[in-house]
């Protein structure tokens, strides 16, 4: 576009600014501010805390200090870990692939029992692990069994949730032809839907297995199998050196199980 | 004439790596010391669990402000200190704006696009290392130990582990970004940070506020555990109610914590799909009154 020489353009008027912004920032800033402080927050006291560094000293002194005669006695508690996670992983990403298919608007087979699955699923998902943990616990007994169980429902809660995004994204081109070809749900949905979300599939099932390292670390606190039981009863003795070794420890189990993680999901995606 | 159909390409090495895993797993699965006759135990155990907290007695509706967190005494409401979902809701809130903050500048030093080489590796290594430690080691390690017992420990612990998620995160934003704005800033001789605060910022900003609404979530689930080992929050309520037996008020809590999640979910949904997609949303709303703004928009 040229103007004919000579014309000096107005600069167009500037937008009003969106009053959404400003109040976001106050309702975020007040919001905080609520939380942080009396009467109604959590109690933050910025000069008491910064007092209090000195006092974790000597409890540091000993977190430093790891006693690595301990470690053979966390090998066993640590596979168990690693037991849990595995099992879980599997069973809970099989669990979640019928789930998420029922949770698409693409592949459910009705309005009802789309709705139906995706109520549950927000349910299954509004239960954090550590709850489950304790329902099993409370279920069944203290033991592993509890820690599977608990992992296997916190699977299927995000595997079922990630996939089903994705199946909403597919490319409907070959469900169509899947469809003029005669073929019924299931094959459609088998050979339609699967190949398509099948490397994403793979991919949410290796990164909720690095989530479950992790988490199954943690259920033992609560009764629920593996390393999580030992470092929380060596937390209540205030044992803090042993502390560190299972600390360190898992730090080194958890980085090369994602690096191996990270480096499969790169080869299969 | 015929063809000959050509090889099939080897699959040797995808079924041994399939027979690698089904034996792991198989080992796994049976080395773990899982009796068997105890899974069969786990629909009726579960069975009676869910019948005593939801159903006869079924929740204890009295348990409700505990379970929420609050006290009414002489008209005069107060939110208790125990624990208590506030309180859960509370610490994910604040570990999230911990995170944020230390995340948005380490995220931008880690991104290999806008940082150097050996800055970039090192902050990527500092958050993987973050990352490693579940939030309630971090809080019973180094939190409770500083701040003593209490939520603030575990408000710093989340906020430790949200660093190591958001800064990666962060990263991966900003080295996604396209290059144009970044050279038209530098163009117009901006400094490094103006580079960064105008050529980038703008392009990452929706989606960095996006995951810190949904780390917001995720806070919330890992919250929960915190109150088991005196760090705050619900979780104290519901190790305590369970571990007594005392289901009818273990069924109030839980209904309180499926409730309130499933709110914050929907709500943070809603605020997520508006951030990420808002601003076009509205002007396609109003296309029909103000042309002109639409082609703007288009452009």
């Amino acid at each position: 576009m040229s103007l004919p020489a000579g014309t000096a353009t107005a600069r167009p008027a500037k937008p009003r600014p969106s009053p959404v912004v400003p109040l976001g920032i106050v309702a975020f800033l007040v919001i905080t501010w609520a939380a942080l402080f009396e009467p109604f927050g959590i109690g933050l006291d910025i000069g008491a805390l910064a007092d209090s560094i000195t006092r974790g000293a000597g409890i540091f002194g000993e977190l430093l200090d790891p006693n690595w005669e301990f470690l053979p006695r966390t090998v066993d508690p640590m596979l168990e870990t690693f037991k849990i996670a595995v099992v879980a992983s599997v069973i809970g990403c099989a669990v979640a692939l019928p789930v998420a298919f029922l949770a698409s608007r693409v592949t459910a087979p009705n309005l009802a029992v789309f709705l139906a699955d995706r109520s549950l699923l927000s349910v299954v998902r509004a239960i954090p692990d550590f709850l489950y943990a304790l329902i099993f616990v409370a279920a069944v007994s203290i033991g592993p069994l509890a820690g599977v169980a608990a992992l296997v429902m916190f699977n299927i809660g995000v595997v079922a949730k990630l996939l089903s995004e994705t199946v909403d994204g597919v490319d409907t081109g070959p469900i169509e032809a899947a469809r003029a070809g005669g073929a019924n749900r299931m094959q459609t949905v088998r050979w339609s839907v699967l190949p398509q979300v099948l490397p994403n599939y793979v991919a949410y099932s290796l990164y909720t297995f690095e989530l479950n390292i992790r988490a199954s670390a943690v259920l033992g606190i609560v009764g629920a199998g593996g390393i999580g039981n030992l470092i929380f009863l060596q937390y209540r003795f205030f044992n803090w050196s042993n502390v560190s070794v299972i600390v360190v420890e898992l730090f080194v189990f958890v980085f090369i199980i994602e690096t191996i993680s990270i480096w499969l999901r790169r080869r299969l995606v | 004439m015929t063809v000959a159909r050509p090889e099939r390409p080897s699959s040797l090495k995808r079924h041994l790596a399939l027979l690698g895993a089904a034996l792991l797993v198989a080992w796994a699965a049976l080395t773990i010391g899982i009796d068997p006759a105890e899974i069969l135990e786990l629909p009726g155990g579960l069975g009676r669990l869910f019948y005593e907290m939801f159903l006869d007695p079924g929740p204890d509706w009295a348990y409700l402000d505990d379970a929420i967190g609050f006290t009414v005494e002489d008209g005069a409401f107060e939110l208790t200190t125990s624990g208590g979902m506030i309180q859960s809701l509370e610490i994910a809130w604040v570990g999230t704006v911990i995170g944020a903050i230390l995340s948005l500048p380490l995220g931008f030093f880690a991104a290999k696009n806008v940082s150097s080489g050996l800055v970039s590796n090192l902050i990527r290594q500092v958050l993987n290392a973050i990352r490693a430690f579940p939030e309630v080691v971090l809080a019973i390690a180094i939190f409770i130990p500083i701040a003593g017992l209490g939520p603030v420990a575990g408000a710093l612990a989340i906020g430790l582990h949200s660093v190591g998620t958001l800064g990666k995160l962060t990263a991966e934003v900003v080295e996604g970004i396209d290059p144009g704005p970044v050279e038209a800033a530098r163009a117009t001789g901006a400094r490094p940070l103006q580079v960064q605060r105008w050529g980038v910022l703008p392009q990452v900003l929706p989606e960095i506020i996006a995951f810190w609404l949904y780390r917001f979530e995720i806070n919330i689930r890992a919250a929960a555990i915190l109150g088991v080992v005196g760090a705050g929050g619900i979780g104290f309520q519901l190790q305590q109610t369970i571990a007594f037996h005392r289901y009818s008020l273990a069924g109030t809590a839980v209904i309180v914590v499926v409730v309130a999640t499933i709110l914050v979910d929907t709500l943070s949904g809603w605020l997520r799909r508006r951030i990420i997609e808002g601003a076009e949303a509205r002007v396609r709303g109003e296309v029909v009154e103000q042309p002109e703004i639409a082609d703007v928009a288009a452009a």
